[in-house]
């Protein structure tokens, strides 16, 4: 018998889904004719509060992101808040991608030397980190920043400072938080109990994120050893020494080398684009996969944990659609450019 | 006896004659000049002229930025944006002809290694492939503006002196040469005549 905690929470997660904007509505936004017609449009849905609040001048593509990134970091600290226990760590480590993601760009500012400020980071609850954001806002350089995350989940980066002294390049330390918040998120997903659908969405997002990796960095042409070294350590359905042998294979080679799918199809995808077959972006195909993976998960794990997991992913797909509506229209782009980024059904 | 403000005199006609062959080596000179300046402009339309070719490359990397816009968001492609390094390049000013001509020197590309994210990578690629064309197309339109500019001056030059100034120095010579003939023919006379006086007294 599941857990009545569990239980509560996929039932609320259940209510919480129904303020997902469909994909049609999403391809309805894709089509309006400007910006301000898209924020109308969106006045209805759970963004309009911060619209709202907005004078019409000021509606532009930056503010928006900022209203859908606020909307989504809120999304995901509700139901991180109402879970209780071992679902509690896993949403908690889960939220963390916020965390890493501001992380990364503390550290590309202070690698540049660019002065960045809280309004550039995005907006987290403060009792759901650890990390002292103000602090790294102020340090004087990478050192210091990995200096002060010394006492936090992030304490690894040390290790990897004397590879990003020697490398100069900023990658060393990103992947390494990658590494390390995929390595925490894998661990605990491991531990929950009836956490299958957890365990495979959280394992397919791994595998996803590797082969973006490694065929993203096999296109510029980084040595097989780099690649293997910069890839995320946990591994669900795509083994190490699969992933080995692919960073040590020709790009044309991948698709066969992969038999299982849909990872084939992805790699013969990302051949097409490198070929100059198709112009969308790298990270486009894995993103779909991923986001179809957590639609699909809406139905088969209806009842299971990963149906709270796969809410959160479609949080994250609807925020990255919304932005791409939002900056394709105040850049003007046409609407089957827009719709081509989009990840609907 | 003068034409103009120039006295009619044997010293004047040699002033004007040195004056003449003076001009006529300026005028050489600056038709040489003419002739390098264009000479040049048209070694630098050939680099402007690429810049149709060039546009549409620049349109094409422009519109992978936007695509990568579109699938990270501003903040993140900011913050991207932040590892590339600055790119390097010196402006000095060069002589061409006595024309100065802006000159840029290359220094070290902007670097995109750190940057993570596929798209924001090609995007950066692509861009970082145009900086140094785009540095030559535009010193090669700096360059052609300050010759053209030049160019222009330099022919009106040419034209003030072979339709003007030329030929109102040879009209001058020439009415100068023709008094001073006029007046020695009197001298003659006068001499002749002076001379016959004299031979009638004695």
């Amino acid at each position: 018998m599941k857990p009545a905690a569990i239980t509560y929470l996929v039932t609320r997660t259940h209510g919480l889904r129904t303020h997902l904007i469909s994909s049609r509505d999403i391809q309805f936004l894709a089509k309006a004719k400007s910006l301000k017609e898209v924020s109308d449009s969106l006045l209805r849905t759970e963004y309009g509060t911060e619209i709202s609040k907005l004078p019409t001048k000021e509606v532009d593509a930056i503010t928006l992101e900022q209203i859908f990134l606020k909307t989504l970091v809120n999304r995901f600290f509700f139901v991180t808040r109402e879970a209780q226990g071992k679902m509690q760590d896993l949403l908690t480590r889960y939220c963390a991608r916020f965390e890493v993601e501001n992380i990364k760009r503390v550290i590309r500012a202070k690698h540049s030397g660019e002065i960045l400020e809280e309004p550039n980071l995005i907006p987290l609850p403060r009792e759901y980190t650890l990390v002292n954001f103000p602090a790294l806002l102020n340090a004087k350089d990478v050192d210091e920043v990995v200096a002060l995350l010394r006492e936090t989940f992030y304490r690894p980066l040390i290790e990897r400072l004397e590879a990003y002294r020697q490398a100069g390049v900023t990658m060393v330390l990103e992947t390494a938080l990658d590494n390390i918040y995929f390595g925490k998120v894998w661990e605990i997903a491991s531990k929950i109990s009836d956490g299958k659908g957890v365990k495979d969405l959280v394992g397919k997002e791994i595998d996803l994120r590797n082969l973006l990796i490694a065929f993203s960095l096999k296109v510029r042409g980084l040595s097989p050893n780099l690649i293997q070294e910069i890839l995320v350590s946990s591994t669900y359905r795509l083994s190490e020494s699969k992933l080995h042998s692919l960073t040590q294979a020709r790009l044309e080679d991948a698709p066969s080398m992969l038999a299982t799918q849909p990872y084939s199809r992805l790699a013969s995808e990302v051949v097409n684009i490198v070929r100059g077959g198709s112009h969308i972006p790298f990270e486009i195909p894995f993103l779909k996969q991923l986001y179809q993976d957590a639609s699909k998960a809406l139905k088969t794990c209806f009842l299971d944990a990963g149906y709270i997991v796969a809410y959160l992913l479609l949080s994250e797909c609807e925020a990255k659609n919304l932005v791409a509506i939002a900056i394709g229209k105040q850049l003007g782009l046409p609407e089957e450019g827009i719709l081509k980024s989009l990840f609907v059904d | 006896m003068s034409v103009g403000r120039a006295a009619v005199t044997r010293g004047v006609l040699l002033r004007l004659r040195e004056q003449i062959d003076f001009v006529k080596r300026g005028k050489e000179l600056l038709k040489m000049k003419r002739d390098n300046l264009a000479a040049e402009t048209n070694r630098l339309l050939a680099k402007v002229g690429t810049r149709h070719e060039f546009d549409k490359r620049l349109m094409a990397a422009y519109e992978t930025l936007k695509t990568a816009y579109m699938t990270l968001g501003y903040s993140r492609i900011q913050s991207e944006a932040s590892t590339v390094g600055l790119l390097e390049a010196k402006i000095r000013p060069r002589s061409v002809m006595g024309v100065l001509v802006p000159e840029i020197v290359q220094g070290k590309k902007p670097t995109t290694t750190s940057i993570t994210s596929a798209s924001a990578y090609a995007a950066a690629e692509k861009l970082n492939g145009l900086v140094g064309e785009l540095l030559e197309i535009a010193e090669a339109e700096g360059r052609i503006e300050s010759i053209a500019q030049e160019l222009m001056l330099t022919n009106r030059k040419v034209n003030a002196l072979e339709r003007v100034l030329i030929p109102n120095l040879l009209e001058m010579i020439r009415y100068i040469e023709g008094r001073l003939e006029e007046e020695t023919l009197e001298e003659f006379f006068r001499a002749k005549r002076v001379k016959a006086v004299i031979r009638r007294a004695t």
